[in-house]
Protein backbone atom coordinates (compact mmCIF):
# COMPACT_ATOMS: atom_id res chain seq x y z
CA UNK A 1 0.00 0.00 0.00
CA UNK A 2 1.49 3.53 -1.07
CA UNK A 3 0.91 6.21 1.82
CA UNK A 4 -1.23 8.34 0.06
CA UNK A 5 -1.67 12.10 -1.02
CA UNK A 6 -3.17 13.71 1.89
CA UNK A 7 -5.37 17.25 1.44
CA UNK A 8 -5.95 18.60 4.41
CA UNK A 9 -6.40 15.60 6.95
CA UNK A 10 -7.59 13.32 4.73
CA UNK A 11 -5.79 10.47 2.29
CA UNK A 12 -7.74 10.92 -0.63
CA UNK A 13 -5.43 8.73 -3.04
CA UNK A 14 -3.61 5.25 -2.42
CA UNK A 15 -2.63 2.42 -4.15
CA UNK A 16 -4.96 -0.65 -3.52
CA UNK A 17 -4.07 -2.89 -0.41
CA UNK A 18 -4.03 -6.07 -2.08
CA UNK A 19 -1.28 -8.81 -2.37
CA UNK A 20 1.01 -8.95 -5.07
CA UNK A 21 -1.09 -12.11 -6.68
CA UNK A 22 -3.85 -10.66 -6.88
CA UNK A 23 -4.52 -9.59 -10.76
CA UNK A 24 -8.17 -7.90 -11.38
CA UNK A 25 -9.81 -9.31 -14.24
CA UNK A 26 -11.36 -7.19 -17.02
CA UNK A 27 -13.77 -8.58 -19.88
CA UNK A 28 -14.67 -7.11 -23.32
CA UNK A 29 -17.77 -9.33 -24.39
CA UNK A 30 -17.54 -7.64 -28.13
CA UNK A 31 -15.00 -6.09 -29.81
CA UNK A 32 -16.29 -1.73 -29.33
CA UNK A 33 -17.15 -2.71 -25.59
CA UNK A 34 -15.17 -1.21 -22.96
CA UNK A 35 -12.80 -3.47 -20.93
CA UNK A 36 -15.38 -4.36 -17.95
CA UNK A 37 -13.92 -5.58 -14.04
CA UNK A 38 -15.74 -8.69 -13.46
CA UNK A 39 -13.53 -9.71 -10.46
CA UNK A 40 -10.00 -11.57 -9.65
CA UNK A 41 -7.93 -13.94 -9.83
CA UNK A 42 -4.53 -15.35 -7.79
CA UNK A 43 -1.66 -16.36 -10.00
CA UNK A 44 1.86 -16.12 -9.93
CA UNK A 45 2.10 -14.41 -13.15
CA UNK A 46 0.20 -12.35 -15.83
CA UNK A 47 -0.34 -15.32 -18.46
CA UNK A 48 -1.17 -17.52 -15.56
CA UNK A 49 -3.72 -15.15 -14.01
CA UNK A 50 -5.28 -14.64 -18.38
CA UNK A 51 -5.31 -18.49 -18.61
CA UNK A 52 -7.43 -18.94 -15.12
CA UNK A 53 -9.32 -15.69 -15.91
CA UNK A 54 -10.55 -17.67 -19.40
CA UNK A 55 -12.01 -20.28 -17.51
CA UNK A 56 -13.49 -18.75 -14.82
CA UNK A 57 -15.03 -15.36 -15.83
CA UNK A 58 -15.11 -16.03 -19.86
CA UNK A 59 -17.00 -19.20 -19.35
CA UNK A 60 -20.51 -18.56 -20.23
CA UNK A 61 -21.27 -15.43 -21.21
CA UNK A 62 -19.41 -13.46 -24.43
CA UNK A 63 -15.87 -12.65 -24.72
CA UNK A 64 -13.57 -11.21 -27.59
CA UNK A 65 -10.72 -10.41 -24.82
CA UNK A 66 -9.45 -10.52 -21.49
CA UNK A 67 -7.12 -7.93 -19.64
CA UNK A 68 -5.48 -8.64 -16.33
CA UNK A 69 -3.69 -6.06 -14.37
CA UNK A 70 -1.97 -6.20 -11.00
CA UNK A 71 -4.33 -5.00 -8.51
CA UNK A 72 -1.90 -3.74 -6.26
CA UNK A 73 -0.98 -1.87 -9.19
CA UNK A 74 -4.42 -0.24 -9.33
CA UNK A 75 -4.46 3.36 -7.67
CA UNK A 76 -7.87 4.58 -6.16
CA UNK A 77 -9.45 7.63 -4.59
CA UNK A 78 -10.79 6.54 -0.87
CA UNK A 79 -14.27 6.53 0.26
CA UNK A 80 -12.84 9.28 2.65
CA UNK A 81 -12.96 11.47 -0.44
CA UNK A 82 -16.07 10.60 -1.88
CA UNK A 83 -17.34 13.97 -0.79
CA UNK A 84 -15.33 15.37 -4.32
CA UNK A 85 -18.06 13.71 -6.50
CA UNK A 86 -21.00 15.12 -4.88
CA UNK A 87 -22.15 18.25 -6.79
CA UNK A 88 -22.71 21.23 -4.30
CA UNK A 89 -25.21 22.92 -6.41
CA UNK A 90 -27.95 21.21 -9.10
CA UNK A 91 -25.81 20.38 -12.47
CA UNK A 92 -28.17 17.99 -14.08
CA UNK A 93 -27.76 20.25 -16.91
CA UNK A 94 -24.71 18.29 -17.08
CA UNK A 95 -25.80 14.66 -17.50
CA UNK A 96 -25.47 13.15 -20.73
CA UNK A 97 -28.50 10.76 -20.22
CA UNK A 98 -29.63 11.56 -23.69
CA UNK A 99 -26.84 10.33 -25.76
CA UNK A 100 -27.74 7.17 -27.18
CA UNK A 101 -24.11 5.61 -27.56
CA UNK A 102 -23.41 6.91 -24.11
CA UNK A 103 -26.35 4.56 -22.33
CA UNK A 104 -24.98 1.50 -24.60
CA UNK A 105 -21.65 2.28 -23.05
CA UNK A 106 -22.96 2.51 -19.54
CA UNK A 107 -25.92 -0.12 -20.00
CA UNK A 108 -23.32 -2.61 -21.53
CA UNK A 109 -20.99 -2.21 -18.71
CA UNK A 110 -23.49 -2.26 -15.78
CA UNK A 111 -25.25 -5.70 -17.17
CA UNK A 112 -21.44 -7.39 -17.10
CA UNK A 113 -20.77 -6.28 -13.60
CA UNK A 114 -24.11 -7.11 -12.38
CA UNK A 115 -24.24 -10.54 -14.33
CA UNK A 116 -24.64 -12.41 -10.94
CA UNK A 117 -27.64 -10.66 -9.98
CA UNK A 118 -29.26 -10.88 -13.38
CA UNK A 119 -29.65 -14.81 -12.65
CA UNK B 1 -31.09 -38.84 -38.48
CA UNK B 2 -30.36 -42.14 -39.84
CA UNK B 3 -27.08 -42.70 -38.48
CA UNK B 4 -23.85 -41.18 -40.36
CA UNK B 5 -21.75 -44.64 -40.34
CA UNK B 6 -25.00 -46.68 -42.08
CA UNK B 7 -23.31 -44.75 -45.56
CA UNK B 8 -20.34 -47.17 -45.32
CA UNK B 9 -21.10 -49.56 -47.07
CA UNK B 10 -18.69 -51.77 -46.43
CA UNK B 11 -19.89 -53.77 -43.22
CA UNK B 12 -16.08 -54.40 -41.42
CA UNK B 13 -15.00 -51.30 -42.52
CA UNK B 14 -17.97 -49.63 -41.04
CA UNK B 15 -17.12 -51.52 -37.98
CA UNK B 16 -13.71 -50.40 -37.80
CA UNK B 17 -14.35 -46.57 -38.35
CA UNK B 18 -17.35 -47.60 -35.41
CA UNK B 19 -14.30 -49.18 -33.27
CA UNK B 20 -12.03 -45.95 -33.63
CA UNK B 21 -14.74 -43.21 -33.26
CA UNK B 22 -15.33 -45.30 -29.50
CA UNK B 23 -11.79 -44.89 -28.99
CA UNK B 24 -12.23 -41.54 -29.25
CA UNK B 25 -15.21 -40.54 -26.98
CA UNK B 26 -13.84 -43.29 -24.25
CA UNK B 27 -10.81 -41.16 -23.87
CA UNK B 28 -12.90 -38.21 -23.70
CA UNK B 29 -15.41 -39.71 -21.00
CA UNK B 30 -12.56 -41.71 -18.86
CA UNK B 31 -10.29 -39.12 -18.94
CA UNK B 32 -13.05 -36.36 -18.18
CA UNK B 33 -14.10 -38.31 -14.99
CA UNK B 34 -10.94 -38.27 -13.68
CA UNK B 35 -10.58 -34.38 -13.69
CA UNK B 36 -13.61 -34.31 -12.23
CA UNK B 37 -12.26 -36.03 -9.44
CA UNK B 38 -10.12 -32.87 -8.31
CA UNK B 39 -13.43 -31.04 -7.94
CA UNK B 40 -13.49 -29.47 -4.88
CA UNK B 41 -9.75 -30.68 -4.54
CA UNK B 42 -7.65 -28.45 -7.03
CA UNK B 43 -4.80 -26.77 -5.89
CA UNK B 44 -6.35 -23.13 -5.80
CA UNK B 45 -9.86 -22.10 -6.72
CA UNK B 46 -9.00 -20.84 -9.91
CA UNK B 47 -7.31 -23.84 -11.14
CA UNK B 48 -10.17 -26.19 -9.61
CA UNK B 49 -12.95 -24.16 -11.79
CA UNK B 50 -10.58 -24.67 -14.64
CA UNK B 51 -9.84 -28.16 -14.57
CA UNK B 52 -13.73 -28.78 -13.31
CA UNK B 53 -14.62 -27.12 -16.55
CA UNK B 54 -12.49 -29.06 -18.45
CA UNK B 55 -13.52 -32.34 -17.29
CA UNK B 56 -17.49 -31.03 -18.08
CA UNK B 57 -15.98 -30.15 -21.77
CA UNK B 58 -14.47 -34.15 -22.18
CA UNK B 59 -17.13 -35.59 -21.09
CA UNK B 60 -19.74 -33.21 -23.14
CA UNK B 61 -17.58 -33.94 -26.55
CA UNK B 62 -17.64 -38.28 -25.19
CA UNK B 63 -21.42 -37.22 -25.48
CA UNK B 64 -21.25 -35.80 -28.76
CA UNK B 65 -19.50 -38.99 -30.44
CA UNK B 66 -21.43 -41.32 -28.56
CA UNK B 67 -24.83 -39.91 -29.99
CA UNK B 68 -23.28 -39.88 -33.77
CA UNK B 69 -21.94 -43.13 -33.11
CA UNK B 70 -25.23 -44.21 -31.87
CA UNK B 71 -27.61 -42.58 -34.35
CA UNK B 72 -29.74 -44.71 -36.28
CA UNK B 73 -28.35 -48.03 -33.69
CA UNK B 74 -31.43 -47.28 -31.39
CA UNK B 75 -29.62 -46.83 -28.13
CA UNK B 76 -28.69 -44.13 -26.55
CA UNK B 77 -25.70 -41.88 -25.68
CA UNK B 78 -25.96 -43.25 -22.28
CA UNK B 79 -26.47 -46.86 -22.84
CA UNK B 80 -22.80 -46.02 -24.55
CA UNK B 81 -21.47 -44.37 -21.87
CA UNK B 82 -22.58 -46.64 -18.67
CA UNK B 83 -24.04 -50.11 -19.98
CA UNK B 84 -21.34 -51.72 -20.77
CA UNK B 85 -18.78 -53.89 -19.72
CA UNK B 86 -15.67 -52.82 -18.11
CA UNK B 87 -13.63 -54.91 -21.42
CA UNK B 88 -16.03 -53.32 -24.11
CA UNK B 89 -14.21 -49.80 -23.44
CA UNK B 90 -11.79 -48.86 -25.66
CA UNK B 91 -9.49 -46.20 -23.98
CA UNK B 92 -6.19 -45.81 -23.34
CA UNK B 93 -4.87 -47.20 -20.08
CA UNK B 94 -3.25 -43.83 -19.38
CA UNK B 95 -6.39 -41.89 -19.00
CA UNK B 96 -7.91 -44.71 -16.43
CA UNK B 97 -5.08 -44.38 -14.04
CA UNK B 98 -6.08 -42.51 -10.77
CA UNK B 99 -5.25 -38.88 -9.85
CA UNK B 100 -2.60 -39.06 -7.65
CA UNK B 101 -0.79 -35.57 -6.98
CA UNK B 102 -1.38 -32.20 -9.26
CA UNK B 103 1.27 -32.62 -10.89
CA UNK B 104 0.56 -36.26 -12.59
CA UNK B 105 -3.05 -34.87 -13.98
CA UNK B 106 -1.10 -31.80 -14.82
CA UNK B 107 1.43 -34.23 -17.07
CA UNK B 108 -1.46 -36.89 -18.21
CA UNK B 109 -3.46 -34.02 -19.47
CA UNK B 110 -0.39 -32.48 -21.81
CA UNK B 111 0.62 -35.67 -23.06
CA UNK B 112 -3.26 -36.58 -23.53
CA UNK B 113 -4.54 -33.48 -25.11
CA UNK B 114 -1.54 -32.79 -27.60
CA UNK B 115 -2.41 -36.61 -28.97
CA UNK B 116 -6.27 -35.24 -28.92
CA UNK B 117 -5.39 -32.41 -31.13
CA UNK B 118 -3.73 -34.93 -33.66
CA UNK B 119 -6.34 -37.12 -33.57
CA UNK B 120 -9.05 -34.44 -33.85
CA UNK B 121 -7.10 -33.15 -36.65
CA UNK B 122 -7.05 -36.55 -38.23
CA UNK B 123 -11.12 -36.49 -37.98
CA UNK B 124 -11.47 -33.08 -38.94
CA UNK B 125 -9.49 -33.38 -42.70
CA UNK B 126 -11.45 -36.59 -43.02
CA UNK B 127 -14.12 -36.39 -45.49
CA UNK B 128 -15.95 -38.52 -42.83
CA UNK B 129 -19.06 -35.92 -42.13
CA UNK B 130 -20.85 -35.25 -39.94
CA UNK B 131 -17.78 -36.70 -38.13
CA UNK B 132 -15.26 -34.49 -39.06
CA UNK B 133 -17.03 -30.78 -38.63
CA UNK B 134 -17.75 -32.05 -35.12
CA UNK B 135 -13.88 -33.07 -35.14
CA UNK B 136 -13.09 -29.28 -36.06
CA UNK B 137 -15.96 -27.52 -33.10
CA UNK B 138 -14.03 -29.86 -30.66
CA UNK B 139 -10.22 -28.51 -31.94
CA UNK B 140 -11.37 -24.95 -30.49
CA UNK B 141 -11.84 -26.14 -26.93
CA UNK B 142 -8.96 -28.37 -27.15
CA UNK B 143 -7.10 -25.99 -27.60
CA UNK B 144 -7.30 -24.25 -23.73
CA UNK B 145 -6.84 -27.15 -22.53
CA UNK B 146 -3.29 -27.46 -23.70
CA UNK B 147 -2.92 -23.90 -22.60
CA UNK B 148 -4.54 -24.61 -18.75
CA UNK B 149 -1.81 -27.63 -18.88
CA UNK B 150 1.40 -26.66 -20.34
CA UNK B 151 1.16 -23.40 -17.88
CA UNK B 152 1.15 -25.34 -15.32
CA UNK B 153 3.67 -27.93 -16.06
CA UNK B 154 6.25 -24.81 -16.77
CA UNK B 155 5.59 -23.48 -13.83
CA UNK B 156 5.82 -26.78 -11.87
CA UNK B 157 9.32 -27.88 -13.26
CA UNK B 158 10.63 -24.51 -13.49
CA UNK B 159 9.71 -22.97 -10.26
CA UNK B 160 12.34 -24.78 -8.24
CA UNK B 161 12.39 -26.64 -4.94
CA UNK B 162 11.49 -30.69 -5.43
CA UNK B 163 9.45 -29.40 -8.68
CA UNK B 164 11.14 -30.35 -11.40
CA UNK B 165 11.53 -33.81 -9.65
CA UNK B 166 8.32 -34.22 -8.74
CA UNK B 167 7.40 -33.46 -12.73
CA UNK B 168 10.22 -36.09 -13.53
CA UNK B 169 8.90 -38.94 -11.89
CA UNK B 170 5.06 -38.20 -12.80
CA UNK B 171 6.43 -37.99 -16.41
CA UNK B 172 8.61 -41.65 -16.00
CA UNK B 173 5.42 -43.05 -14.34
CA UNK B 174 3.06 -41.98 -17.37
CA UNK B 175 5.23 -42.43 -20.27
CA UNK B 176 4.61 -45.91 -21.23
CA UNK B 177 1.03 -45.26 -21.08
CA UNK B 178 0.86 -42.05 -23.24
CA UNK B 179 2.80 -44.52 -26.38
CA UNK B 180 -0.20 -46.89 -25.33
CA UNK B 181 -2.49 -43.96 -26.48
CA UNK B 182 -0.82 -45.33 -30.02
CA UNK B 183 -1.76 -48.87 -29.59
CA UNK B 184 -1.56 -50.10 -33.47
CA UNK B 185 -4.79 -52.41 -33.94
CA UNK B 186 -6.20 -53.52 -36.95
CA UNK B 187 -8.73 -51.42 -37.30
CA UNK B 188 -6.22 -48.67 -38.37
CA UNK B 189 -4.84 -50.42 -41.23
CA UNK B 190 -8.46 -51.53 -42.60
CA UNK B 191 -9.46 -47.47 -42.23
CA UNK B 192 -6.73 -46.26 -44.55
CA UNK B 193 -6.67 -48.96 -46.79
CA UNK B 194 -10.08 -47.56 -46.90
CA UNK B 195 -9.45 -44.13 -47.17
CA UNK B 196 -11.66 -43.49 -43.91
CA UNK B 197 -8.85 -41.75 -42.27
CA UNK B 198 -5.37 -41.39 -43.94
CA UNK B 199 -2.41 -41.63 -41.39
CA UNK B 200 -1.26 -44.39 -39.00
CA UNK B 201 -0.86 -44.84 -35.49
CA UNK B 202 2.93 -44.22 -36.00
CA UNK B 203 2.16 -41.01 -37.63
CA UNK B 204 0.31 -39.98 -35.29
CA UNK B 205 3.13 -40.62 -32.38
CA UNK B 206 5.72 -39.05 -34.53
CA UNK B 207 3.76 -35.52 -35.24
CA UNK B 208 2.67 -36.29 -31.34
CA UNK B 209 6.53 -36.51 -30.18
CA UNK B 210 7.65 -33.32 -32.23
CA UNK B 211 4.77 -31.42 -30.37
CA UNK B 212 5.74 -32.26 -26.63
CA UNK B 213 9.29 -32.64 -26.96
CA UNK B 214 9.93 -28.67 -26.75
CA UNK B 215 7.89 -28.59 -24.31
CA UNK B 216 9.17 -31.12 -21.93
CA UNK B 217 12.75 -30.09 -23.27
CA UNK B 218 12.29 -26.45 -22.45
CA UNK B 219 11.12 -27.64 -18.99
CA UNK B 220 14.26 -28.99 -18.27
CA UNK B 221 12.35 -32.51 -18.13
CA UNK B 222 14.37 -36.03 -19.80
CA UNK B 223 12.26 -38.04 -22.30
CA UNK B 224 12.06 -41.11 -21.11
CA UNK B 225 13.13 -44.34 -23.47
CA UNK B 226 10.67 -47.17 -21.61
CA UNK B 227 9.05 -48.69 -24.21
CA UNK B 228 4.89 -48.47 -24.65
CA UNK B 229 2.63 -50.33 -22.19
CA UNK B 230 -0.45 -51.48 -24.79
CA UNK B 231 -3.78 -53.35 -24.11
CA UNK B 232 -6.51 -50.26 -23.47
CA UNK B 233 -7.94 -50.28 -27.25
CA UNK B 234 -8.24 -53.67 -26.96
CA UNK B 235 -10.29 -53.55 -24.08
CA UNK B 236 -7.57 -54.78 -21.57
CA UNK B 237 -7.97 -52.80 -18.38
CA UNK B 238 -6.62 -52.46 -14.85
CA UNK B 239 -7.88 -52.33 -11.77
CA UNK B 240 -8.10 -48.97 -11.24
CA UNK B 241 -10.23 -48.73 -13.98
CA UNK B 242 -12.97 -51.81 -12.64
CA UNK B 243 -13.07 -48.73 -9.82
CA UNK B 244 -14.04 -46.11 -11.88
CA UNK B 245 -16.45 -48.09 -14.05
CA UNK B 246 -18.23 -49.29 -10.56
CA UNK B 247 -18.51 -45.43 -9.32
CA UNK B 248 -19.20 -44.12 -12.64
CA UNK B 249 -21.96 -46.49 -13.46
CA UNK B 250 -23.54 -46.69 -10.55
CA UNK B 251 -26.54 -44.52 -10.84
CA UNK B 252 -27.28 -45.91 -14.36
CA UNK B 253 -27.15 -49.68 -12.82
CA UNK B 254 -30.22 -48.24 -10.04
CA UNK B 255 -32.51 -48.36 -12.91
CA UNK B 256 -31.09 -49.58 -16.53
CA UNK B 257 -33.18 -47.18 -19.03
CA UNK B 258 -34.11 -44.64 -16.74
CA UNK B 259 -35.24 -41.46 -18.36
CA UNK B 260 -33.69 -38.50 -16.52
Amino acid sequence: MGGGVTVGAEVWERRLDTPRDVWAVFLQARTRDPHVHVGDVHAPDAEMALVLAKENYARRDPCVTLWVVRAAEIHTTTQDAAEMFEPAIDKSYRFGGSYRRQQQVYRSAWRLSHRDEDQ
Amino acid sequence: MAGALAAIADASTRAGFREWLLRVADDELIIGHRHSEWTGFGPDIESDVALSSIAQEEVGHARAFYAQITAGEGDDEDHLAFARLPGEYRHAVLVERENGGWEWSIVRLVLYERFDAERLGLLAASAQDPFAGLARTLLREERYHTLFAEAWLTRLARGGGDGRARVQAALDAAWPDALGLFEDTDVDARLAAAGILQGSPDALRTAWAAAVRPVLESSGLRIPSTPARTGGRRGQHTPEFDRLHAQMTEVWRSEPGARW
